[in-house]
């Protein structure tokens, strides 16, 4: 896989005319690991612009004299350097590097660029450690994978969106998210709607539908110092895709084929000994019962996940093809929740005009079709149902009559025990609730690039990326009322999400003396169009006929409206150049210009920022002791303009359903200014006993400024909202990447790296205007707020009253917990920090290879816990009733108390409102995030037509080592910035095993 | 090199500089209207008032677990909040204020200022008026509240004291009516007025009422100026709503009437325990109109031939549970298409007081009470009205809650007048019948009702079981009620000066016991 990444990654220089007076010198270039013939070696003639390829064969023929020193380079090779001499033949042996130092990396814009001169941090993760684990969105398996990024994937199941964060979160209005960028060219990620403590489901993001097995590789440039490139959106950082591509060489085709199977990890901890009373929907008696207690873990079922993938690559040294097709199928952990995916994929590259022009085209298709998706939170979630069902009643019954026929309405109706807002019959809700989550995508794009000799080359691109997407739900008469009115619901989002973008690249390398230079200049544009569609939602206004779900049903007074949630068009200038001393000290300059349409009228839509960087080589400025390879130390400063929301400069006045106008009432905000992050980074990297202990540091201070903050107008301003930019965060940490090679011999060897990561959070201030917090979520006594002198996501909760010896203060009369005023401080998100562990083994045919991840601190609220307490279902509440009351340290009118009882207890502390501070949990996690165990056939020994062939078992999200939580943590209810940290009636986590075979033809 | 670099570069600066001329565009949305395209058929004056009507109304934390509950029309069998909320006079939610702000006086006052503009003087008397609406609600909240200082720049925008307030509703109410006046035969707000098709007339009665229904909140505190105001009412040439054909109803636009999801989606509203005692007591037949029987027959042994029951108000609350099978609103509501503001019944009511107050223009209080009670009969399609009339036996009932133990939640009647009108009775007495009645047809319109019980005291509501009130809030007496709702969070942390001055005018601590300005306390005569 290695050799392909370089193959891709390889600047091809191509320069073979013959000169005068020189010998033509022939040679082939192998592997010294396989003696494998090695295409694509780059031979240069020193001192000279002269130099070739090996053909596919590893040959290659040069014209050179015989004081001539042919440089052999090639990536992840040490170069060599021979002298010609008398030899007409040079057969050359490449010696592997481990330590990589001289790896091409593809950089913003997809510029290639020697890791060495970065002057910030960036970290690559290749093709198989994305798809060791086999989960269908390749983003949920860069978790842990890099130093600084923090992932976390939704509740929702296969398909669900990612909250994807690097070095913090960097602004208060927007989610901080990274740009995320295919070959060069950003793509759309426009994220749709996400659950709440009240409901909702993941509408998905544009993430999910890339196809994993066509990454080549990921990088990732976690400051905005390495994103200067793309500008505002760039200002979170950008996760860079490189897709593979057609290979010379003979038609290779390769089959992947891979089957997991997911079952529920961690599940709330229930009781099944104690019913209700009275026919209370509480299960609050202290009678033992005999009850049925599987009716909880038979509603999940195994979950199966199917990826198939064929993928053909080939061409000459003219053109080359890739084509692929995947197809994945997945079966969730809640029945009826289904996910398909199919991708197709043609990338084609044709050389011509003395293989100076080079015109590629590449063409994504996708289809993504996700049935059934599981919602969170309290309204229509099967979850709330099944977990709270009274104990001693007969669940089924409800089970296999979930719908019973009403002769009043001659039709089939829901049947559940207990009209109420939180729950409903679980099998109703999966059955008679479909849910469709659809997306039609196409990514196509054209690079032509033209390369007038090896020094300046200038290239053109062109992108589309368009999709289509639809949420679409379907509610049948006999929903709950608070949800769905008598006739049934309906609830329909289709729209189009497009970004088209073009840019003009020039680059021009060369070397003078000593010093060398890398430039690139260019200009882009990019338009995005996200949500244009159409949306109707009948809520509870009944359909005119039951269970029709079209526009001809809808009532009169449900309005049918056009959505459009943005359009952003941006224009830019840019200059980047490196300079480079010797190839010692490397100074790196960037410059942008953007030009932002919603800045427009405010007289702020262009705006400039620049980065400089620096980057040493020690290693090669002063002799260092033996054990020291390699050592460079670098710094960096930028400034990234982050723009703003779409429509804020002049609003505009809706239409309501009522048929009126409601005018805005936001004051129009014309000085609008974008928002700014400084970023200074300086870090070091380090090799060790020839390269196989590698330390990376970095540090970095990330101040973001005038933030783009809405404010609630004073009451008598005339205006409802006003918009300011104010406030200040500032984000710094430091990233550790620590790579080491513990073992390495002829059969073996074992590979580990760790990465660390810490992010510190400071709201420095917000704006003089804003008293308050921001409140980022503020529901059932659960707040998770922005302060000034706080940090992003502080999670205030309701605590218990206690005396000054700490002891619980009991209400006088009825004896229970008394609860503080309001609700206080109890700690924060975001881990203190975080630890990634990757380890690959191979031995002989066998591979080993393991992930451990750990995030240390951190808070996280359960709302299921309360609720499940309220309600007397929970585990805890049966085993105090099973010890005769709930020990505390609790104090009565000066009495202290030491037992109470169970239900007085649980029901002031849990259910809605009640007292949170015991839900409160440290986030604190380690799990065996990924396993796999693979095995390479022999397949020349074994005598079977395929040239390769492996063989593995795949785990993901095996176990946990230490978890604090009732839940997972790291799942999340919303990917968006509110709702984090939050359990409401999530999906359990889930793990998941299974195998994966690759052959290649 | 270098040449290519600035050529490059002086290009794509002439090329954008040249192509951000879109940008604007860009950045608007297509599915929203602009001020150019609503000035076709004068809907940059016009559509605004729709929305604007509506948002008089609030939603269930506004009124239903207010004032409706303060006032006893409806009782919740949700224990919201633990059980410690408005409804057991422990503040949670005090959102009308930013509705009346955010949808009524920010969209008119730019509204106004467009219609000053164009020259459209009845568009802008019609603004006027329905801020006048909406902040004459907001102060029977509050007390003093932002009005006459809307739209300042300042930091600290100062409220107005409710002396204040009132002059400048009578002021407003008087150019209003001089511009109403004048252009009689006015057709333009035809497009826009689903209560009177835009008859200029029509809304003359609605400004002329607002008078007398302001002039009367002001009996007590000031009365020489609650009569000259209240006999300019009654005797503008312009008249009163007089008849039900005359109500002053909103229009829905299509929208669900929010009681009706609140009783029959959310179940968070029922039948409140006084209704059943009042109207059972006092065998009243609009109580079919009012509320549907309860499902359970169960729950009125004392009272079997009327299948109703109700919930306390300020209840101790268990399970939301227990109590939904009483009475529900009627059913007849989920069809209802417009909801009152002002209805003749109380004109009529209005007017038997001015009568005992003495005011000149107005028939006998006798007359004007028996009217109201028969507007009323007739506007809820209740038969048997004369024989009401002449009940002089019948009092309201004591009520018991069945699903709580013991005396939990039950009170004992304190109404104790009958129906009948009695012309030997003292002031005091006819007042008391004339409320008790204004009272019972204020049903689904009762914050001109809460201001009548906090004014005169009557009718003599049951007080709270339970009484959550503290110092966060203020404390209301086990014998009291609660007699405003505090300033909101937000402006005491956003405008501190300007509530502390507004709590100076107040004329006491910002909190829920301290009465409002015209709540004088003492004897209603």
């Amino acid at each position: 896989m290695k050799k392909g990444l370089i193959i891709s990654l390889i600047f091809f220089v191509a320069c073979s005319q013959a000169l005068l007076a020189q010998d033509l010198i022939k040679g082939k270039v192998t592997s010294s690991e396989d003696n494998e013939p090695l295409p694509g070696v780059s031979i240069v003639v020193q001192g000279t612009n002269k130099g070739t390829t090996t053909d596919l064969d590893g040959n290659f023929s040069v014209q050179a004299t015989s004081e001539d020193v042919l440089q052999f380079s090639y990536i992840g090779y040490l170069k060599q350097s021979i002298t010609v001499g008398t030899q007409t033949t040079i057969d050359v042996s490449l010696e592997p590097d481990a330590q990589q130092l001289d790896e091409v990396v593809v950089t913003a814009l997809g510029i290639e660029r020697d890791e060495k001169a970065l002057s910030y941090a960036q970290q690559t993760i290749s093709a198989d450690d994305i798809r060791t684990a086999r989960d269908v969105n390749f983003v949920n398996s860069l978790a842990g994978k890099a130093a600084g990024v923090s992932i976390q994937k939704s509740s929702s199941g296969t398909g669900g969106s990612t909250k994807i964060v690097l070095r913090g979160n960097k602004s208060l209005s927007g989610d901080s998210q990274p740009l995320f960028v295919i070959d060069g060219i950003p793509m759309a990620n426009n994220k749709g709607g996400q659950p709440g403590m009240w409901g909702g489901n993941d509408e998905g993001d544009g993430l999910s539908q890339i196809n994993p097995d066509d990454i080549e590789s990921i990088s990732i440039l976690r400051g905005a110092n390495a994103a200067a490139l793309y500008g505002s959106q760039g200002a979170n950082g950008v996760v860079l895709i490189t897709t593979k591509k057609g290979k010379e060489g003979k038609a290779v085709v390769t089959f992947n084929t891979g089957v997991t199977f997911e079952n529920v990890m961690a599940k709330p901890q229930l009781q099944f000994d104690y019913g209700s009373v009275g026919g209370a929907k509480e299960s609050w008696s202290y009678e033992k019962g005999d009850y049925a207690d599987n009716y909880v873990d038979d509603f999940f079922q195994t979950g199966v996940n199917a990826i198939n993938t064929i993928t053909i690559s080939g061409g000459n040294d003219k053109t080359t093809a890739y084509f692929s097709y995947g197809n994945t199928s997945s079966k969730g952990i809640i029945p009826e929740n289904t996910y398909q995916k199919n991708n197709f994929t043609l990338k084609q590259s044709t050389k011509m005009a003395n293989n100076k022009l080079t015109i590629s085209s590449s063409i994504m298709l996708m289809q993504e079709e996700v049935e059934n998706r599981p919602p969170a939170g309290y309204y229509l979630n099967p979850l709330t149902g099944l977990y709270f069902f009274p104990r001693d009643r007969d669940f089924e019954s409800f089970k296999n009559n979930y719908e019973v026929f009403d002769e009043t309405r001659n039709m089939n109706l829901q049947n559940w025990f207990v009209s109420d807002h939180h729950q409903s019959n679980p099998y109703w809700l999966i059955n008679k609730q479909p849910r469709t989550d659809a997306t039609k995508r196409v990514i196509a794009s054209i690079p032509i690039k033209y390369e007038f000799n090896d020094k300046l080359s200038v290239q053109v691109r062109g992108n589309y990326d368009y999709a289509d997407k639809l949420n679409e739900q379907k509610f049948y008469a006999g929903g709950n009322a608070t949800n769905v009115g008598a006739n049934g619901r309906w609830s329909y989002h289709k729209y189009n999400d497009e970004l088209v973008y073009g840019d003009a690249i020039i680059t021009y390398n060369n070397t003078f003396g000593d010093i060398s230079l890398n430039g690139v200049a260019g200009t882009s544009y990019q338009q995005s169009t996200y949500g244009d569609g159409i949306s109707v939602d009948t809520e509870t206004n009944s359909l005119l006929y039951p269970n029709e779900f079209f526009f001809q049903n809808l009532p009169t007074n449900v309005q049918v409206q056009s959505t459009y949630t943005s359009k952003l068009i941006k224009e830019a200038v840019f200059l980047n150049a490196t300079l480079g001393f010797k190839e010692v000290v490397y100074l790196d300059f960037s410059g942008r210009n953007d030009w932002a349409s919603t800045l427009a009228g405010t007289g702020n839509d262009s705006y400039f920022y620049p980065a400089v960087g620096l980057t040493g080589i020690i290693s090669d400025m002063v002799v260092l002791p033996d054990f020291i390879s390699f050592a460079k130390v670098r710094a960096s400063y930028s400034e990234v303009g982050n723009e703003v929301p779409f429509n804020r400069i002049s609003p505009q006045h809706t239409i309501n359903s009522g048929g009126g106008v409601d005018r805005n009432t936001e004051r129009p905000f014309t000085n609008l200014k974008p928002e700014m992050i400084r970023s200074v980074e300086v870090g070091t990297n380090w090799r060790f006993l020839n390269g196989r202990v590698g330390l990376d540091f970095t540090y970095y201070n990330l101040n973001s400024q005038d933030q783009f903050i809405r404010l609630p107008a004073p009451s008598g301003s005339g205006y409802s909202y006003y918009y300011v930019n104010a406030g200040e965060v500032v984000n710094k940490g430091v990233e550790i990447t620590l790579e080491t090679t513990p073992l390495t011999s002829q059969d073996a060897e074992w590979k580990s790296t760790f990465n660390f990561s810490r992010n510190v959070n400071e709201i420095v201030e917000l704006h003089p205007d804003l008293s308050d917090k921001i409140y980022l979520s503020d529901s059932e006594g659960f707040q998770s707020v922005i302060e000034a002198g706080g940090s992003f996501n502080d999670i205030y909760v309701y605590k218990f009253q206690r005396d000054d010896q700490g002891r619980i203060i009991l209400d006088s009369s009825t004896g229970t917990p008394l609860k503080t005023a309001e609700p206080e401080y109890i700690g924060n998100l975001n881990p203190k920090f975080s630890l990634g562990w990757t380890n690959g083994v191979s031995y002989k045919n066998f591979g080993l290879n393991f992930l451990i991840y750990a995030n240390i601190g951190g808070k996280v609220v359960s709302q299921t816990e309360a609720m499940l307490d309220g309600y007397g279902v929970s585990k805890r509440s049966g085993d105090a009733r099973d010890a005769g009351g709930v020990t505390i340290n609790a104090v009565q009118d000066d009495v202290a108390v030491t037992s109470i009882d169970p239900r007085s207890y649980y029901t002031t502390i849990g259910d809605r409102n009640g007292i949170k501070e015991p839900y409160v949990y440290d986030r604190t996690n380690i799990r065996l995030t990924q396993f796999s165990l693979s095995y390479n056939f022999n397949t020349t020994a074994l005598n079977i037509p395929v040239k390769a062939a492996s063989i593995s078992f795949v785990g993901q999200n095996l176990f946990f080592f230490y978890k604090k939580a009732p839940f997972d943590p790291e799942l999340a209810m919303s990917t968006s910035t509110d709702f984090q940290s939050l359990d409401n009636f999530n999906l359990p986590s889930t793990r998941t095993f299974g195998f994966n075979l690759k052959l290649t033809l | 090199m270098k040449k290519i670099y600035i050529f490059l570069t002086t290009t794509c600066l002439l090329i954008f500089s040249a192509c951000t001329g879109n940008f604007e565009e860009a950045n608007i949305n297509p599915y929203q209207i602009s001020d150019k395209s609503l000035q076709q058929d004068f809907n940059h004056v016009g559509a605004f008032f729709p929305s604007m009507l509506s948002n008089l109304f609030g939603n269930q934390v506004n009124h239903n677990l207010v004032n409706d509950s303060f006032v006893r029309h409806l009782g919740t069998p949700t224990p919201f909040v633990g059980g410690i909320n408005n409804t057991t006079y422990y503040i949670r939610w005090n959102g009308y204020w930013d509705r009346i702000y955010n949808n009524i006086m920010a969209p008119g006052r730019q509204v106004i200022q467009i219609a000053e503009e164009g020259g459209y003087d009845v568009f802008v008397a019609w603004a006027k008026l329905i801020q006048i609406l909406g902040i004459a609600r907001l102060t029977a909240y509050h007390g003093p509240v932002i009005y006459s200082n809307y739209g300042s720049s300042e930091t600290t925008i100062l409220y107005d004291s409710e002396e204040q307030l009132y002059t400048q509703f009578f002021d407003e109410l008087d150019e209003i009516l001089a511009v109403f006046n004048a252009n009689l035969d006015y057709t333009g707000m035809a497009n826009f007025d689903a209560s009177f098709d835009g008859d200029v007339s029509s809304w003359i009665k609605v400004a002329n009422s607002m008078r007398l229904r302001l002039a009367m909140r002001l009996s007590k505190v000031d009365p020489e100026w609650a009569k000259e105001e209240g006999e300019k009412a009654i005797s503008d040439a312009g008249g009163l709503i007089l008849t039900n054909d005359e109500n002053f109803n909103i229009s829905l636009y299509g929208a669900f009437f929010h009681p009706a999801q609140i009783c029959f989606q959310w179940n968070d509203t029922r039948m409140s325990a006084t209704m059943e005692s009042v109207l059972i007591g006092y065998n009243d037949n609009r109580i079919s109109a009012f509320f549907d029987p309860a499902t359970d027959n169960t729950l009125y042994p004392d009272h079997p031939d009327s299948p109703y029951k109700g919930i306390r108000n300020g209840a101790l609350l268990v399970a939301k549970d227990d109590r939904l099978t009483y009475s529900t609103i009627s059913s007849d509501f989920e069809n209802w298409t417009e909801r009152p503001y002002f209805r003749a019944a109380e004109t009529q009511f209005l007017l038997a007081e001015a009568a005992l107050r003495g005011w000149a223009g107005t028939q006998s209080a006798q007359y004007h009470y028996e009217e109201g009670v028969r507007t009323s009969f007739s506007e809820w399609g209740a038969g048997g009205v004369d024989e009401y009339l002449m009940d002089d036996t019948s009092l309201p009932l004591d009520y018991d809650d069945p699903k709580a133990e013991g005396a939990v939640n039950d009170f004992v009647n304190r109404i104790m007048v009958t129906v009948m009108w009695d012309e030997a009775d003292d002031n005091e007495t006819k007042l008391e019948k004339i409320m008790t009645q204004k009272w019972i047809s204020g049903y689904m319109n009762s914050i001109e009702t809460w201001v009548d019980h906090r004014r005169t005291d009557y009718p003599k509501l049951p007080f709270n079981y339970k009484n959550d009130s503290n110092a966060d809030w203020g404390v209301i007496a086990a014998d009291d009620f609660l007699r405003r709702m505090p300033f909101t969070t937000n402006e005491r942390t956003g405008n501190p000066d300007g509530v502390s001055d507004a709590t100076s005018k107040l004329g006491g601590p910002d909190e829920i016991g301290t009465r409002l300005w015209w709540d004088t306390g003492g004897s209603n005569f």
